[in-house]
């Protein structure tokens, strides 16, 4: 019997992601995703017995912020929880659903519409309400200290973060392609960040079609299982002197690893998922991947093992609440065609507080 | 897999009612300290921590995450709830989905809200269509008034009955140490001469506006009988919703469509077929004493109609057949990150003889509820006895 979970991803779905989708509502860009996940799985919302949901009130400037998807989702007469943090954090608890046999067709949907909101203002919402906040500081600003820490450390530079952005852009179906030099020579904005090392806000929604293994061979799609979670939280950015590193990120991958028992070199897609450049240095280096050139060569996919980010990841378009899940469809994706095993990484909180890890597997 | 048998086995709340002298974390970390010490256990015992609080209520967002140590999260995996009234509910469902998955074996839930550090009815407008509702329905008193001149309408249930609620409650809440507001000589009459916030709702009809938190944890089969002398085992949970807004799910309160679809599923899986009779006590979540004759009906303690009759029978006051929120319930405490789980853990307390002055004598199965968001409902039946088959709904 495989290690791991029997819980399958049996549908894939994601609205069309842009700066801004001023066409559509929450609840509208919601659904771009979730129709296509239901077409995939060959089912459709009265067959499912639940859903779990990621998103978070203060981008949607709304209490309870599932409430504009609760009905699309099957909400209504129907169960749904939303988990406020990156969906590979509520993916767990999905499977938790699952495998305690509560529901056995679950709908798992990530939205966020990023353009709605002021970022500085949602941000700032973060920091101590005591001592911090009168400072004005934002998620740019600590960035920018773990920059410093992470540069001074002596491993890796500013020009391996504008590389590793260079890469996201070349393979971003939605943004425009940037040199690393680009990234460079954008404005700073807190030393020494440039405007270009953080992902730009976008609209965008993702939904999974999850089954247990029961309903995943009736309904033919045993394609891409789920084969472990994982999380681990660190301390708040400001009780973190080691703010460059990331052992909780290290932490939840060799325990996601463990219950699948694999090693990391037998891995065949890595997704690192950060708002910020040197962030995702600071998780592959955690993860193992290596450090200075070498690191950012397996971002820009000339490494030794296969490419990291093969799907541009956050920094290639994607949203906070969302990002884990868009790599998971594009994992997932690319597993369906070829087989193989994939490791998405995704971060919630300032600073990349809380680590979460997914695998993946497939047979081709 | 085969479910996890799964049990709460210890409780803490913090003293709840308007509190300078804490923090949010140190409210927390009171429920926490009071919960893991009950039992001798630290936070070097859990696998897994669950959040639950709204974050706009206070306005810190990802408040999890700020206050990772206080909630004992450190180097775990911190989960974040957040659906509106029911988040207490949906986290202690949480903790249960956790354990009884195999992917825990002890999980703490937290629940906590410190509303004096903001403005609750503010995030809770934001609830409503911008367009139609926000501007008539402001908050919640505004809804529940909406909603209970509609029960009004047509159940016939009168003011008067309102208030025997609202005065069982405060009366109760003096018989539990953590409750916030404590009422012993408050009569009908006090209540119907309160001040009319939004007709039919008085002042005293109406939940007050808390601080305070509650901590459970929720233990699988191998280790509960370590932890508790009598683990509360749950034995069904279910969460339904409703419409998104209110004019699209007509007669709401009088005819609370999720709430009767949540306890239709738990009582089919705990083996429940008379509710009236087969719960010893029931802790519901009434933010208005209109809404706890409205949930008498919908839970099937009472034909439709009869929740009026009900509290006047007397079975539901502490010392009746089937007391109703011994504890004061809602109406004398409400935090609302917590409020529901305080409801879940004084139906646990309650099965585990532990309620203290407000103890039903010989309690076996309770009926836990929470209410919150567009009419969402999660339920939690919990019992003394372990359960003969796992089974859980969605």
């Amino acid at each position: 019997m495989a290690l791991g979970t029997d819980t399958w991803i049996i549908g894939l779905g994601e609205a069309r992601t842009a700066a801004r989708r001023d066409d559509v509502s929450i609840t509208e860009l919601a659904w771009e995703a979730v129709e296509p996940a239901l077409e995939d799985a060959g089912t459709s919302l009265p067959e499912i017995e639940g859903a779990v949901t990621a998103s978070q009130d203060f981008w949607d400037g709304r209490t309870i912020s599932s409430m504009s998807v609760n009905e699309l989702v099957g909400g209504v007469f129907g169960s749904e929880a939303k988990v406020a943090s990156d969906a590979c954090l509520g993916l767990g608890y999905a499977l938790a659903r699952i495998e305690d046999e509560d529901q056995h067709l679950n709908l798992f949907l990530a939205h966020a519409k990023e353009s709605q909101g002021d970022i500085h203002t949602i941000e700032l919402a973060a920091f101590d309400p005591y001592f911090q906040r009168a400072l004005g500081p934002d998620d740019t600003v600590v960035a920018a200290f773990q920059a410093q820490l992470l540069y001074g450390e002596g491993l890796f530079e500013p020009s391996h973060s504008a590389r590793v952005v260079a890469a996201a852009r070349a393979r971003s179906s939605t943004l425009e392609q940037l040199s690393a030099q680009d990234v460079l020579e954008s404005p700073a904005t807190a030393d020494p960040l440039r405007q270009l090392d953080r992902a730009p806000l976008v609209d965008c929604a993702s939904a999974l079609v999850l089954a247990d293994g029961d309903n995943a061979r009736r309904l033919g799609r045993t394609g891409v299982r789920i084969v472990a979670a994982a999380s681990r939280t660190a301390a708040y950015w400001s009780q973190r002197p080691e703010l460059h590193t990331a052992p909780e990120a290290r932490a939840a991958a060799e325990e996601a690893l463990s219950i699948a028992g694999w090693e990391l070199s037998e891995l065949d897609a890595i997704e690192i998922n950060a708002p910020y450049a040197h962030q995702h240095l600071i998780i592959g280096h955690a993860l193992g991947l290596g450090s200075g050139d070498a690191l950012v060569e397996r971002f820009e996919g000339d490494g030794n093992g296969p490419a990291v980010n093969a799907s541009g990841g956050w920094l290639g378009g994607s949203a906070g609440s969302v990002a884990g899940l868009h790599a998971v469809v594009s994992v997932a994706q690319r597993l369906r065609q070829s087989g193989g095993r994939g490791l998405v990484h995704a971060t919630t909180g300032i600073g990349c507080q809380s680590h979460h890890i997914v695998l993946l597997e497939a047979t081709a | 897999m085969t479910p996890v048998r799964s049990a709460i086995v210890a409780t803490g709340q913090s003293d709840h009612g308007r509190r300078f002298d804490a923090s949010m974390g140190e409210l927390a970390r009171e429920a926490i300290d009071r919960c893991l010490g009950s039992r001798g256990l630290t936070f070097d015992d859990i696998d897994a921590v669950v959040a639950g609080n709204m974050e706009m209520f206070e306005g810190i967002y990802l408040v999890d995450q700020y206050l990772v140590g206080a909630l004992g999260a450190l180097g775990k995996p911190l989960y974040k709830m957040n659906t509106g009234g029911t988040v207490g509910a949906s986290t202690a469902l949480a903790c249960y989905h956790l354990v009884a998955s195999g992917r825990h074996k002890r999980v703490l839930g937290v629940g906590f809200q410190k509303q004096t550090e903001g403005s609750a009815q503010s995030a809770i407008t934001t609830v409503g269509d911008p367009v139609w509702e926000r501007a008539v329905m402001a908050g919640a008193i505004g809804n529940f008034a909406t909603m209970a001149s509609t029960y009004i309408a047509e159940s016939g249930v009168t003011p008067e009955q309102a208030a025997k609620v609202a005065v069982k409650a405060r009366r109760n809440a003096c018989l539990n140490p953590h409750a916030h507001l404590k009422l012993p000589n408050i009569t009908v009459e006090e209540v119907l001469e309160s001040e009319m916030l939004a007709y039919p709702i008085h002042r005293l009809d109406f939940c007050p506006s808390s601080d305070g938190a509650c901590a459970i944890v929720m233990a699988a089969e191998s280790i509960a009988a370590d932890h508790a002398e009598h683990p509360a085992w749950v034995h069904a949970v279910a969460t339904s919703h409703d419409q998104q807004y209110m004019g699209d799910s007509p007669k709401r309160l009088a005819v609370m469509r999720s709430l009767q679809a949540a306890t239709k599923k738990a009582y089919k899986l705990a083996g429940v077929t008379d509710p009236r009779h087969d719960f010893d006590v029931a802790e519901l979540y009434e933010p208005a004493s209109y809404a706890e004759l409205a949930w008498y009906e919908n839970v099937g303690f009472c034909p439709m109609g009869g929740g009026g009759d009900l509290i006047d029978s007397g079975v539901t006051l502490i010392d009746g057949d089937l007391p109703v929120n011994p504890s004061g319930g809602v109406l004398s405490t409400n935090p609302v990150g917590a409020t529901a789980m305080i409801r879940v853990a004084e139906a646990a307390d309650q099965v585990m003889g532990e309620a203290g002055e407000h103890q039903i004598p010989g309690v076996r199965r309770a009926l836990a509820t929470g209410y919150g968001g567009n009419a969402w409902s999660d339920v939690m039946i919990l019992s003394r006895e372990l359960p003969a088959t796992p089974e859980v709904s969605a």
